[in-house]
């Protein structure tokens, strides 16, 4: 599907990675991130994105639209690394919308 | 509401309590059948409740200042009006865009209620109705209302996607409050009445994952920048997992 070739563009418009990268790159984010993980963060990944996304922009450049791909991945496949606790729902709870109980008393 | 705070069980903690370290959200097992509030009115003021309420519809809407600019009552034509938008909390917008994404859209009447509560709580997800309580009585500043509705969205967000045995599971409660070990601890022993120890091994067991679970935001909103950026992504969502 990524690679395919027809109709792709990149996951994100290009400003979206110049964002990331400013904001990953902000004094408030290495506070933030220093706080949280006790090392400062890795802003690299952002700028070799955003570097991608403007060559395929420009070129169309096939090595962009890979390792964009590829950089993606890896992030999504680092945020699912760790097992839920609890059991996902297959569709939501059937009460959710049911009127309240003194609703049906008031009626 | 008779508003009796003697029909209520003392404790139960939620959201960002009056004058004490911040304790988080809970289930309201034990509330009262007679639900619903009581209209007191205090000649000049609005009621505690009519105030909930309002910070309530600020706190989830576009906030919309509008002036009219009016004629003598002899001259009815109408000039128009002059309206100024606010942007509306950005924690709150993903929540609830999340939510509705996964098919628990919020209906402010069905799914909030503003109540008197005991003690220093400030709000609590009932599951058992599907409902978010606000505490009208300890609820002063829409900031404050900003932060509680927040905090029980992502309780209501858990219970949409997830069997989250609220009850029987203390490990689920946990994983529920956990954002930093020691406020998901305090969080547990204010709803459950379990020793400490308990409370610590839950959260112990259940943290590394759990802390890891961004959901919704995808990452750990800070402030407003950052869950302005996660709402961005996920109203960018369809494109972006179409091109990975």
């Amino acid at each position: 599907m990524a690679d395919g070739g027809g109709g792709w563009q990149p996951p994100r418009p290009c400003e979206a990675y110049r964002a990331e990268w400013k904001l990953c790159r902000s004094a408030r984010h290495f506070l933030h991130h220093y706080y949280v993980h006790g090392e400062r963060p890795s802003c690299e990944q952002w700028r070799r994105d955003l570097a991608r996304c403007r060559d395929w922009e420009e070129r169309r450049s096939a090595e962009a639209q890979r390792s964009l791909c590829e950089s993606e991945r890896a992030r999504v496949q680092a945020a699912q690394k760790h097992a839920l606790v609890w059991t996902p729902r297959q569709s939501p709870p059937a009460d959710w919308h049911l009127p309240l109980p003194q609703e049906e008393k008031d009626e | 509401m008779a508003g009796a705070p003697d029909e209520r069980e003392p404790g139960p903690a939620a959201g960002e309590p009056v004058q004490q370290p911040h304790v988080a959200g809970r289930v309201f097992p034990e509330r009262p059948p007679e639900g619903k509030p009581q209209h007191r009115f205090l000649s000049g003021f609005l009621s505690n409740n009519q105030k909930c309420q309002l910070m309530l519809l600020r706190t989830l809407e576009k906030r919309v200042y509008q002036e009219q600019i009016l004629r003598p009552s002899w001259d009815h034509r109408y000039l128009g009006a002059e309206q100024r938008w606010e942007e509306a909390d950005p924690y709150v917008k993903l929540l609830l865009d999340a939510m509705k994404h996964s098919g628990c859209a919020v209906n402010t009447d069905r799914h909030f209620s503003c109540e008197d509560c005991h003690g220093h709580v400030s709000g609590g997800f009932d599951a058992s109705t599907s409902q978010i309580v606000l505490c009208q009585n300890n609820i002063r500043s829409e900031a404050h209302m900003s932060r509680v509705v927040t905090h029980e969205l992502i309780h209501a967000f858990d219970h949409c996607r997830a069997h989250v045995h609220w009850f029987s599971n203390v490990r689920h409660l946990a994983c529920s409050e956990t954002c930093v070990r020691d406020r998901a601890i305090l969080s547990i022993l204010a709803v459950r009445n379990i020793s400490k120890e308990v409370a610590q091994k839950a959260v112990a067991e259940v943290f590394e994952s759990c802390f890891n679970d961004l959901e919704p935001f995808g990452r750990i909103p800070h402030n407003k920048t950052y869950a302005r950026y996660a709402h961005r992504d996920f109203q960018n969502r369809d494109r972006y997992y179409s091109n990975i």
